[in-house]
């Protein structure tokens, strides 16, 4: 009987999929959720891929997943995922019912599936991936996320024990995904390593997980991101099976030592954020079986989504344009760390991260950016910040909070009037740190900038 | 001046953590004592001026009353003398009678102060946002629990909502207090976000102190009360 409610729900909801394709509309969420408004426990009855990859965490989900959907095709497998749909239970079924035949056969080999962290226990105990990669849990939304303990909780409970996992050993909270008898592969950087312990704004783990004790640091890259343990008992950070010992910035290459000895990559991008990505996506390919010239291969011929970085010129100003994800402390954080650490003393930071749906009638909750560290934005290579957007006045006041000088800040709530306060005398590279949600925003601060250049080429 | 600051290394959540930057910002030459939970509190021996405890974890909760049970007299000693105590978020309900923890199983008692039960689950998330009258000025905030409190606050509450809930979705008299122990579960930068209870609450000390950044606040705080006042928003 439920099998056969099973099958009513797929077909119903793969003849949506095909009628709102037809309309040209986007059928990455709906399907799904017709299927489990039919079937309930549509997921438990589905046959999936031979291979479901579960992609998690707070920060690099979609990077991750993107590439290792991509470096999976480049060599010659089929792929099942849902990086243009929701990464949410109906979206994780959509993407799957898309792929699945009218005999309830998948059509693909493999899924790469990514999934919010909080829809863990509606997918993954009747899914039960083969493996799960999470690069890291850290402070996110406080209303949806509330706290790390909260989802570390959550995964872990939704989890099987069958599940491989591929775990950031520099991240504490996730590598304690693993549960006893489980398999498990840590990935990690050892290159770079920071000097001395420089004090982090916010840490979501302080407490020894074994005994309670105040762990201490090895190092630490950013919030608790680093190497970590406790002069009370045993404990330590995981030694990862998968570590990048070398960054070449210069070569633009980067040397990953496993089992298989020292290998080589393309770095398609230089944040450290990006390279915990790479880490993570390598140590699961391998898992899996492809061998240093599949991987790399995907590597040289893979680039970071366009709606994450990119770079354009324009006149004598140089525009690059950050996806800082609002409502997330740390992801935008890094992103400010990322501006003021580029070389280079002539930088302006205009900053489009306020939620668009919070801002519709509501009153966005700005809670969020003061477990953001905003200190970075003081650093004297930046010559401008420009808040624009309905919270500019609690970005003011949050800037000044972390030391930035008040003569540098300028706000206006029009995004479009941010390019008319930029000081083009003093600040030629723009970096545009903008919301994922708000690309029409982040258009208007990239199109506005680009004419400007125009401008001022013209004008010299 | 002396403020302590307990335990926030894990005490931080939400934006918490800041409250204390912005009393450093406003009182320069107060000192600043981080108590951490490995630590003898420095309440204990001595008499600080303000204490300040932040949202946790709810592992973090039962631990911080752990800690702080064997110190529970001194505590209500502080509370009769007046120190000014301000508990954001959940950090307040270590001070209610008992707390329980529905999706953990678990049940524990508290310190007591207030005769108020709480009861977390991890599967009840509320949001919302706070507009009161206090005083003679408006508080402005925003709240993200897994817990509510049950009792009789009528006599005891911290303020009376203007629009949100109170200590429970079926209350509109919001927090704790006694004398001058503050208990709200506004949690986030409650401070910086309203510069003149900042005034407030440190002139419970009887030093008077303008609040930092008093212009950028101010114009931030009034745009706010404008936009919770709006009743097309929701709260
Ligand atoms: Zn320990």
């Amino acid at each position: 009987m439920k099998k056969i409610r099973y099958y009513f729900a797929l077909h119903v909801a793969k003849l949506a999929q095909f009628l709102m394709k037809l309309l040209g509309r986007n059928a990455t969420f709906l399907p799904g959720k017709i299927a489990i408004k039919l079937s309930p426990d549509f997921l438990k009855h589905l046959t999936p891929p031979k291979t479901v990859i579960a992609v998690t965490g707070t920060n690099g989900k979609t990077t991750v997943s993107n590439l290792l959907s991509s470096i999976l095709t480049q060599n010659g497998y089929s792929i099942t995922n849902n990086s243009f749909g929701s990464n949410v239970q109906a979206g994780v079924i959509s993407a799957l019912i898309e792929d699945t035949t009218i005999f309830g056969k998948p059509k693909k080999d493999i899924a790469v599936l990514e999934v919010d962290e909080r829809s863990s226990l509606l997918i993954y105990p009747d899914l039960k991936p083969d493996y799960l990669v999470c690069n890291n849990i850290m402070r996110d939304s406080l209303k949806r996320n509330a706290h790390t303990e909260f989802i570390q909780f959550i995964i872990s409970k939704a989890l099987p024990l069958s599940t491989k996992l591929v775990l950031n050993a520099d991240d504490i909270i996730s590598s304690s995904l693993k549960k006893d008898g489980q398999a498990c592969v840590y990935f990690g950087i050892s290159a770079e390593k920071p000097e001395g312990n420089i004090p982090q704004h916010i840490k979501d783990i302080v407490y020894c997980p074994e005994c309670g004790a105040i762990l201490e640091s090895e190092y630490v890259r950013y919030n608790h991101i680093g190497r970590h343990f406790c002069t009370a008992c045993q404990f330590q950070s995981e030694a990862p099976d998968y570590v990048i010992t070398e960054i070449d910035r210069e070569k633009d290459m980067f040397t990953i030592l496993s089992k298989d000895g020292e290998e080589k990559y393309n770095l398609i991008n230089d944040n450290i954020v990006n390279v915990y990505n790479f880490a993570a996506a390598i140590a699961l390919l391998k898992e899996l079986g492809l061998d240093h010239e599949q991987i790399a291969k995907g590597f040289s011929k893979t680039k970071i989504v366009k709606t994450r970085f990119e770079e354009i010129e324009s006149g004598n100003l140089k525009i690059t344009m950050l996806m800082a994800k609002g409502q997330n402390p740390i992801a935008c954080a890094r992103c400010y760390d990322y501006v003021a650490k580029v070389p280079g003393d002539n930088k302006c930071a205009i900053l489009v991260v306020d939620d668009k749906d919070d801002n519709i009638n509501n009153s966005e909750s700005t809670c969020w950016l003061y477990d953001c560290d905003y200190s970075a934005l003081a650093d004297p290579s930046i010559k401008q910040v420009i808040f624009c957007g309905p919270r500019c006045k609690d970005h003011l006041l949050r800037a000044l909070l972390a030391g930035v000088d008040e003569s540098k800040i300028s706000i206006t709530e029009d995004c479009s009037e941010s390019v008319n306060l930029l000081n083009t005398d003093i600040c030629q590279h723009i970096y545009v740190l903008h919301e994922l949600y708000r690309p029409e925003d982040a258009r208007t601060v990239k199109n506005g900038l680009i004419s400007l250049g125009k401008e001022t080429h013209h004008g010299n | 001046m002396v403020i302590e600051i307990l335990f926030d290394e894990s005490c931080n959540l939400f934006g918490d953590g800041q409250n204390s930057a912005y009393l450093k910002a406003t009182l320069p030459e107060a000192q600043f004592i981080y108590t951490k939970i490995t630590d003898v509190p420095y309440f204990v021996e001595q008499d600080p001026d303000i204490i300040y405890i932040g949202s946790m974890s709810e592992s973090v909760q039962r631990r911080v009353i752990n800690k702080l049970m064997p110190y529970k007299e001194r505590l209500f000693a502080l509370v009769e003398k007046g120190t000014p105590i301000l508990a954001t978020g959940n950090a307040g309900e270590i001070f209610c009678k008992h707390i329980q923890y529905v999706t953990e199983e678990l049940e524990i008692d508290g310190l007591g102060i207030f005769d108020i039960n709480v009861k977390t689950d991890l599967f009840d998330r509320y949001n919302g946002k706070v507009l009161a009258d206090f005083e003679n000025f408006k508080l402005v905030g925003f709240r993200s629990q897994f817990s509510m409190l049950y009792g009789d606050n009528t006599d005891y509450a911290f303020t009376k909502v203007i629009r949100g809930i109170g200590i429970n979705r079926d209350s509109k008299l919001e927090g704790l207090r006694r004398n001058n122990l503050i208990c709200t579960h506004i949690l986030g930068p409650i401070l910086p976000l309203n510069p003149l209870f900042c005034e407030y609450f440190i002139a419970l000390t009887g030093t008077k102190a303008e609040a930092a950044h008093k212009e950028a606040a101010l114009s931030a705080y009034y745009q706010r009360i404008k936009e919770f006042e709006d009743p097309v928003v929701p709260c």
